[in-house]
């Protein structure tokens, strides 16, 4: 299934236009993540794709140092983490600048930049997160 | 009593393992020849065995091993969901229902491996869960989900990250004291753990299980026909399989408590509720480790010890037969016995309760089965030699 055609293509066609769109209950406004079809809490099938900023703070990450196969396009080595988007609590798996080598903290305070992340010949949007 | 508790026995086993990539058999060949001798241990007819059950995205299709196996009518076959170790348990929690139920009478619980074959394990696992969310984050494989829940259970919930450590230590201890693990008559310094390459922060190498080729046998029949049959039963006294609420595959939005633990609080409440039974009652433990962290959330979601006491329980010397009180992977686990998707866990859980572990926990009555930790689903069994 491709990017616009999957059900959090909003998602990604909200990133290729520099936006962070997330789906949310229009029946209960409970955020729902992964997206969705339904509203497995109230039952609602009306689900709107809500702007929210690129700012958040860092719930869980990792550096990696081994070479995995279709990381090829990243700079060893680097950070991905768990970062839980303000007003709305939705975590989004994204990485983060490693400038200093300095360890993320849980629960500091992060903003994000759309950018991309090469694949196997295909680039991927991503959300890259900074400190502040 | 649960309709699982005491009515199937595992009545033959059999275990080969490899290096990764030096199978002298393609994957189904090594199956083949798994899968006679646990019929042979119990002195059963392979002909007669019926049922075949697996997990993980075995790829050997029971019906494909018919001709080989000479079996004269398939009934049973069946597999747990799930790319990762998580069904291990619940594979024979599934044999058990076609026994008990009577849609099978002799049911083999099985797993394969062999790298030329089916290529690298840990790939095929993440094969199954990769989206573009994770991609994009440079989140690839196993490892790097279970170090970003590691750190939160370090970091946020101050787990002490040394208690992996000891852990480790205990399977490599077991390891090197048993004939048929890797890590045979290799000593182990605990400082070669901190001392091993990163691989995904807080992971040096030595948190993380590596990949042997191999296949696993296991034949389940009822109680009753095991008592007939060479070998001294090892009832299965219960099972438990799935995930709840808040939990699962869920792009790392699990429920913010459940996040750093291995999956198994519903699993553990449902095992122990099932057969009456309490952690105490537990003899040893054969604990799926992927990763050291998740086998030390693997023991603290089966209540041997909780967030703040995880330092006293967890320790080398507690670990370790014949004097541990929690004597944890006697084979030498994942990490030191061999990596065939955790299908050596059971197969020393069936040998510790045999009383024929290379580390003998003496009297041990009672094995808990912990399955694949962190997976979406994931399982847990206890064996008994006696039905208490």
């Amino acid at each position: 299934m491709s990017m616009s055609e999957g059900i959090d293509a909003p998602y990604w066609s909200g990133l290729a236009t520099g936006r962070l769109l997330l789906p949310r209950c229009v029946g209960c406004s409970r955020w729902l993540w992964p997206a969705v079809s339904r509203c497995g809490q109230c039952g609602s099938g009306d689900i709107a794709w809500t702007e929210r900023a690129m700012m958040g703070t860092v719930f869980s990450w990792t550096r990696t140092w081994h070479r995995f196969a279709l990381t090829e396009g990243l700079e060893l080595p680097f950070i991905s983490a768990v970062l839980t988007v303000d007003d709305c609590g939705i975590r989004l798996l994204g990485r983060m600048d490693d400038p200093e080598r300095i360890d993320p903290v849980i629960g500091e305070p992060v903003h994000g930049r759309v950018g991309m992340t090469e694949v196997a010949g295909r680039s991927i949007p991503t959300i890259i997160w900074s400190r502040g | 009593m649960h309709p699982l508790y005491g009515t199937t026995a595992v009545a033959g086993i059999d275990l080969r393992q490899y290096r990764r990539g030096a199978s002298p058999l393609p994957e189904q060949g090594v199956l083949v020849e798994a899968i006679l001798a646990a019929c042979a241990d119990a002195c059963f007819d392979p002909a007669e065995v019926d049922g075949f059950v697996s997990y993980g995205d075995d790829k050997n299709e029971p019906v494909r091993l018919m001709s080989a196996l000479g079996t004269r009518e398939l009934r049973w076959s069946t597999t747990i969901w799930g790319g990762g170790g998580g069904g291990i348990a619940g594979a024979f929690g599934l044999a058990a229902a076609a026994i008990i139920s009577g849609q099978a009478s002799a049911v083999i619980v099985f797993r394969a491996l062999v790298e030329g074959s089916s290529g690298r394990l840990s790939a095929a696992v993440m094969a199954h869960h990769l989206n573009d969310h994770m991609l994009a984050a440079g989140v690839v494989a196993p490892a790097q989900v279970c170090a970003m829940r590691a750190n939160r259970l370090y970091q946020h919930h101050k787990v002490p990250e040394g208690v992996a450590a000891e852990l480790v230590r205990a399977s490599y201890y077991h390891g090197a004291r048993n004939p048929d693990a890797i890590a045979y008559g290799k000593p182990f310094d605990p400082d070669q753990i901190a001392a091993s390459r990163w691989i995904a922060e807080p992971f040096h190498l030595f948190d993380c299980s590596r990949e042997n080729d191999g296949a696993g046998a296991f034949l389940l029949v009822s109680a009753e026909r095991a008592r007939d049959l060479a070998q001294p039963p090892v009832y299965l006294l219960g099972c438990a399989n799935g995930a709840e609420k808040g939990w699962g595959d869920l792009l790392e939005n699990d429920d913010a408590a459940l996040y750093p633990t291995a999956g198994f609080r519903p699993i553990a409440r449902r095992l122990f509720a099932e057969t009456g039974l309490t952690p105490a009652d537990i003899d040893v433990v054969q604990l799926y480790e992927n990763f050291s962290a998740q086998g030390v959330a693997s023991l603290i979601d089966h209540g041997f010890c909780n967030y703040e006491n995880v330092a006293e329980v967890i320790r080398f010397d507690n670990l370790i037969a014949p004097s541990g009180r929690l004597p944890v992977n006697t084979g030498g686990g994942n990490f030191a016995q061999g990596f065939i998707h955790g299908i050596g866990t059971a197969y020393e859980a069936v040998k510790q309760l045999r009383g024929q572990s290379a580390n003998p926990v003496p009297g041990a009555r009672l094995c808990l089965l912990a399955g694949g930790p962190g997976a979406p689903t994931v399982s847990s069994a206890i064996f008994g030699n006696i039905v208490p």
